[in-house]
């Protein structure tokens, strides 16, 4: 209904989890031995909470690594919940699910297969839990494996804007040096803030959406 | 949990809603898109970067395979996700205060929804109904929503000064430097890392 909003992206999916217990190998996040078995008698879904929580945050985050990202989150869906005492019939869900929501610039399809060729290693070791990822094998089948667990979005509100990334960090970049300059500038002569804006300009590279700039995930600034 | 990534929190609220009442809801989701000024007071709140609601239908959660059981509801579910800047508190409140008319139409419908006001039973159903995240991203720990637009702003009139005004003498380009900083003094100001702010009610009663 309302996936998005201009050219944000509002990606909402419930991938289900495997019934059952995990026989896993190899972890590039805990393990130091290529196909060590670890865990074997845990669940498909402690398996990947487990996983999750061990993700590196800020800059070392797959989504990081994945182009356009604005925000985006992981979490496992264990049951649904009832507060509303004993009038009320109860649900209970049959699987556990991955839910993956994510906010991005731009298209669903070249978004999705960023991801997996950015982070296929690590894409497979968190999805191998879930329902039917078996039988995906490229990004063409991950794009088709995420669409399959897709719930469209019914209101999707966009409090900030829909330009793409590295335009929104390299003018979060600007924003901060040029606060910074204009202090530094305070009392100074009609010359000498001419020059030192000529040199202000130098040192961002206006034109230069790439660099310098903020990186993704960025959670220190940077000493000028 | 890793609901807070710099000056973000990420929220997820999952709650019951009659299959029958969720096209009601998708009604009134559609009348919020067609007359968005329903949406003013949020836009006026100006600490949600990201925010959405999704009706997932009791026979929509996916099913991949035969060996997966399938799903036999009772309830539709709405999913309520937001991206703020601030606390946990901080956000309820703001709702509650600031548009519960608007709350009272997105959640309306659902089961044992209790009004936004009086806010501690707003706080409960929200509290009891909330799922942690096990992993969040934010591309910019340090900028609020406000800083994000009020840079793509400054950005923009920066680059047209840049352009236009560069070949002036020294004192005419002082002087429009400085009609640049009155006019553009609502974007400017540096960013570091946020403070640090509390969870959520709920998490802190788990660590006590």
């Amino acid at each position: 209904m309302a996936n998005t909003s201009g050219q944000a992206y509002g990606l909402t999916t419930l991938c289900p989890i495997i019934n059952g217990y995990a026989s896993v190998f190899n972890s590039n996040l805990n393990s130091n031995t290529d196909s060590a078995p670890i865990n074997q008698n845990q669940s498909h879904d402690k398996e990947i909470r487990r996983l999750l929580q061990a993700l590196p945050s800020d800059e070392g985050s797959l989504f990081a690594k994945t182009d356009n990202t604005y925000f985006a989150r992981l979490f496992v869906l264990n049951d649904v919940f009832f507060q509303q005492g004993n009038d009320f019939k109860r649900d209970q869900l049959k699987s556990k699910y991955l839910c993956f929501n994510s906010n991005f610039h731009g298209e669903l399809e070249p978004y999705l297969t960023g991801m997996w060729n950015n982070n296929e290693s690590l894409v497979r070791e968190i999805w191998q839990h879930c329902v039917a990822f078996e039988q995906v094998n490229h990004a063409e089948d991950f794009v088709a494996y995420i669409k399959s667990c897709q719930i469209d979005t019914t209101l999707f509100f966009n409090g900030s804007n829909d330009k793409p990334l590295a335009e929104q960090l390299k003018a979060l970049y600007v924003k901060h040096m040029f606060s910074e300059f204009v202090l530094t500038q305070q009392g100074k002569s009609a010359a000498e803030t001419k020059q030192g804006f000529k040199y202000f300009l130098q040192r961002v590279q206006l034109n230069n959406i790439d660099s310098p700039s903020w990186k993704p995930g960025q959670s220190q600034i940077q000493a000028n | 949990m890793s609901n807070i990534s710099g000056k973000a929190y990420a929220i997820n609220v999952i709650t019951p809603i009659p299959w029958w009442k969720a096209l009601w809801q998708y009604i009134a989701f559609k009348f919020v898109v067609l007359f968005p000024s329903n949406l003013k007071g949020l836009i006026n709140l100006s600490l949600i970067h990201y925010a959405r609601w999704t009706v997932i239908g009791r026979d929509s959660f996916p099913h991949l395979a035969p060996s997966q059981p399938k799903e036999d509801l009772h309830y539709s579910y709405m999913m309520f996700e937001s991206n703020f800047n601030g606390s946990w508190d901080q956000y309820i409140d703001s709702f509650s205060f600031a548009i519960p008319e608007g709350l009272d139409l997105f959640w309306r419908f659902n089961v044992g929804y209790p009004k936004s006001i009086p806010l501690h039973d707003f706080y409960d159903y929200i509290r009891f109904n909330q799922v942690e995240n096990d992993h969040f991203y934010n591309a910019y720990p340090c900028a609020a929503s406000n800083d994000v637009k009020s840079a793509s702003a400054l950005f923009d009139n920066l680059k047209a000064f840049s352009e236009s005004k560069l070949e002036l003498e020294d004192d005419e380009f002082l002087a429009a430097y400085n009609a640049l900083l009155r006019d553009n003094q609502q974007h400017l100001g540096s960013m570091d890392v946020g403070p640090a702010f509390s969870p959520s009610p709920f998490s802190n009663a788990k660590e006590a």
